[in-house]
């Protein structure tokens, strides 16, 4: 990264105040990765996530969670407790010189402790305040408790993953942090650009839920212009060569077929044949209704409310070359599929899994992964890298995840003028 | 106070951008006060017009609720980029614009022979947004893909959904909505701002492979660090029980439930009315919760199944346990009194499509807040607009492009 050091950022010369927990953690991470100078501030004792796993090694120590790490690093840490007043003037202080706040708290909180959006505006009247929560600041909903999984649910995205006959299916991995600390990223930039040109600042309110319910697709539009509902449905397949198939050592999605999205069906056929196993696919019978596939047929077979007898009558016609399909994928490897599939233009893909991804030799190649120095730990951890790459102002690591509280003398006595005694008897009284 | 001035007025993009989660990002740069002009072409459309869904005995270019949802706030006109008078045109709009977007397969832009630097000819400081599948270069930078095949190759198929079932992921091309897109709104506000403190543009490149994994590092630092390579769990978490989606009274109604600590596990029991079963020891503490989750699961189901989700949910809640509603599009859009007074849909009225709901933005700004100010534009809607205004292109000449097929 030293290489990259001496390239601009887009926000070197902000300076973020981080409240946040779990919700807006990737927030200020790409805030600090864009170039922000994102100080976080945990409560004395340390943000509960440090003790989320995984952990380094499986030690389940609150300085080791990969968890944390993964989401906290280019941030520098202080510890301060704003519920007391001494902490509160001290965020005050710190605020002065800051231009963005971040928080994650319930809606009111902060205006309880009297560090609410006109507060904060007495201190620093061009502040930014953004505010993620499950429901938004407002609302009958506004105070419910939001753990992920429950703006996921009430957000439309849960009752269209799984299969019909059990649960629908919970996203994996804090799916709502994430997508609501996107759109709070977003929405800070859109308010940053609005400062620059008139000096003003303003607060940026996400819902999780809303954030979320963006991911519907078209659910909300077959409802408003249909009256029909989207409905999870599984591994189901209505067309041969769309869907999942199981492989020798996972699986595989197959997208082949779709007029305009790389090569048809004769193609797949062809390579079939090209290993023998194509048993009689080539025959005319059997290419006749392959032919006949349309944009339009896939449409109307992949929409919700179709005749099943006609469903039936494709099905019917296209059973056998379902099977032939599933027999010869059978034999292959995720990757096999993938590399030759790709190569004959077929759309295909497998679904990886972390091993597939942190092994994949176009992330390999691209150096996505990001290896990140932990001397006190004496090694160096592979990051997740740029999720975005620009050419003058690159996605950058500023440093590793802090330790708890690992900036507190630099910014307290360096910035704030506080003497090393002050310190020591504000950490003594349980303020940092 | 709110102003009527949105954060971006301004700004125009030139937008070649196709399918979901190209359009999804210039949607969200539209909604805030960006021009946004969609370059269409009636020989290669995009796709989205053609699906569904559409209005009943309407099919056509302009009705579908795909489409339309991602294209609010926007103009569209066609120019077929086959002819060479159609790529003077595209570069006369590019010199009076501010942002160039595309996510098409590498190498069509250079194809036309629009390189970042032949687009610097005709504006210097112009921001190019690219949004590949895998990145323009590596030895899958030509593979083909879209929405449907990045939940799989990014890693969030394999690990959403029961262990014991197909990982067949989320049921949507998840990341073609907020993921995606959003990550790629984020680069180029950054790399506004870098033009309006420095006066140059750069190029952005969004692979979507990359901005796809980025949502499961911890997963990925797993593997890199311990070697375990982490399964789908279903709707269990690791550190909380009961965790999951409980049956509710009704079709297809569920609730789910999520509990993580001592307190909130009394504060369930006690919502139930304090049963027998809840005083066991193995239920005593989240490790024997863990131990016996099967059987807790279903004891939980037995008092759920006789309500309804919503009882459910508002009881739990009032009582200081995190539940909600697994809402479907109809209780989403209609139904959750929540959403409705926040107005977070938007029913805008389409010339073809009629009145249709439109997702809202994902961020509200207290003073600039976003505004869907248009419906989705018919195809080549804006055309004429675009050549007279914007390109000083007069009537007779438009008539001979249009006869020529240029702007077809």
């Amino acid at each position: 990264m030293a290489d990259q050091a001496d390239t601009p950022s887009a926000l070197d010369d902000i300076r973020v105040l981080d409240l946040a927990g779990e919700a807006g953690m990737y927030c200020t991470k790409l805030l600090a990765e864009l170039g922000a100078d994102v100080v976080k501030i945990e409560p004395p004792g340390g943000d509960p996530a440090r003790g989320i796993g995984p952990f380094y090694h499986d030690e389940g120590n609150p300085n080791r969670s990969l968890y944390f790490f993964a989401l906290n690093s280019s941030k520098r840490s202080i510890t301060l407790d704003i519920t007391t007043t001494d902490g509160q003037t001290l965020f005050k202080r710190l605020l002065a010189k800051a231009d963005v706040v971040v928080e994650t708290f319930q809606p009111g909180y902060l205006d309880g402790l009297g560090l609410g959006y006109a507060e904060l505006c007495r201190v620093k009247p061009e502040v930014i305040l953004c505010s993620i929560t499950g429901f938004g600041q407002w609302g009958p909903h506004s105070r419910y408790q939001a753990p992920d999984i429950v703006p996921v649910a009430m957000s439309g995205i849960m009752y269209l993953a799984g299969f019909p006959d059990i649960a629908p299916s919970y996203a994996y991995g804090n799916q709502s942090h994430y997508c609501g600390s996107i759109q709070a990223t977003a929405g800070i930039l859109m308010a940053l650009l609005r400062r620059d040109a008139t000096g003003e600042g303003q607060q940026v309110e996400v819902s999780r839920q809303e954030a979320l319910s963006i991911n519907q697709e078209t659910a909300i539009q077959y409802w408003d212009i249909r009256h029909e509902l989207r409905r999870r449905v599984g591994a189901e397949k209505r067309m041969p060569g769309m869907g999942l198939y199981e492989c020798k050592d996972g699986y595989v999605m197959l997208m082949v077929g779709l007029p305009g999205f790389g090569s048809p069906w004769p193609t797949l056929v062809q390579w079939m044949e090209d290993e023998g196993k194509a048993e009689d696919l080539q025959e005319e019978r059997w290419r006749n209704p392959l032919a006949e596939v349309s944009m339009q047929l896939i449409s109307q077979l992949f929409s919700l409310e179709v005749d099943p007898e006609w469903v039936a009558f494709w099905k019917d016609r296209l059973s056998h070359i379902e099977e032939v399909l599933v027999r010869f994928l059978l034999g292959y490897t995720k990757r096999e599929l993938y590399e030759e599939g790709q190569k004959r233009g077929l759309l295909i893909a497998p679904v990886n899994n972390p091993k597939d991804i942190v092994e994949s030799p176009q992330l390999d190649y691209r150096r996505w992964f990001t290896p990140v120095e932990y001397p006190d730990l004496g090694t160096t951890i592979a990051h997740p890298g740029p999720p975005y790459r620009l050419s003058e102002t690159p996605w950058r690591v500023q440093r590793r995840a802090s330790q708890v509280g690992e900036h507190n003398q630099e910014i307290y006595c360096g910035e704030l003028g506080l003497s090393k005694e002050q310190l020591s008897t504000l950490s003594t009284e349980g303020i940092i | 106070m709110q102003t009527n001035r949105l954060p971006l007025e301004g700004i125009r993009v030139v937008d070649f951008s196709w399918f979901a989660a190209g359009p999804a990002c210039t949607e969200v740069l539209a909604n805030h006060g960006a021009e946004v002009i969609r370059i269409e072409c009636h020989t290669r459309v995009d796709g989205l017009r053609v699906l569904h869904p559409q209005p009943e005995g309407k099919y056509g270019l302009n009705t579908s609720g795909w489409y339309n949802n991602v294209n609010a706030s926007k103009l569209s006109i066609t120019l077929n980029m086959r002819y060479s008078k159609a790529l003077d045109m595209a570069l006369r709009l590019i010199a009076v614009s501010d942002i160039v977007a595309e996510n098409y397969t590498p190498g069509t832009l250079e194809k036309w022979g629009f390189t970042y630097e032949k687009l610097q000819e005709v504006k210097p400081d112009i921001i190019l947004l690219r949004e590949p599948m895998q990145g323009s270069d590596g030895p899958h930078a030509n593979f083909s893909g879209f929405g449907a095949v990045i939940s799989p190759l990014a890693g969030i198929s394999h690990l959403t959904g029961p262990s014991d079932r197909p990982p067949v992921g989320m049921g949507t091309h998840y990341t073609d909505y907020v993921i995606n897109p959003g990550h790629a709104v984020i680069a180029t506000l950054a790399a506004l701002r870098h033009r309006n403190r420095t006066g140059k543009g750069q190029v952005i490149e969004v692979a979507q492979l990359e901005s796809s994994v980025s949502v499961i590092g911890p997963a990925l630092m797993d593997y890199a660090v311990n070697g375990r390579v982490q399964r789908r769990q279903g709707n269990r978490l690791a550190h909380a029980a009961p965790h999951g989606a409980f049956r509710c009274r009704g079709d297809d109604r569920w609730c789910v439930i999520a509990v993580f600590s001592d307190d909130q596990w009394r504060a369930l029991c006690r919502a139930m009315g304090d049963p027998q079963w809840c005083r066991e020891e193995r239920f005593a503490t989240l490790q024997c919760r863990k131990e016996n989750e099967d059987e807790l699961e279903r004891l939980v189901e037995g008092w759920t199944s006789a309500r309804t989700a919503e009882d459910v949910m508002e009881t739990l809640q009032a009582a200081g346990v995190p539940a909600g509603v697994v809402q479907n599009a109809q209780d989403v859009l209609e139904n959750d009194p929540h959403l409705r007074e926040r107005g977070h849909y938007v029913y805008l009225d389409h010339p073809e499509a009629g009145r249709t709901a439109y997702d809202g933005p994902g961020f509200r700004l207290s003073k600039t807040p976003g505004r869907l100010r248009s419906p989705a534009p018919c195809i080549g809607q804006h055309t004429e607009y675009v050549c007279k205004e914007i390109l000083g292109i007069d009537d007779e000449e438009i008539a001979q492009l249009v006869i020529e097929g240029v702007l077809m």
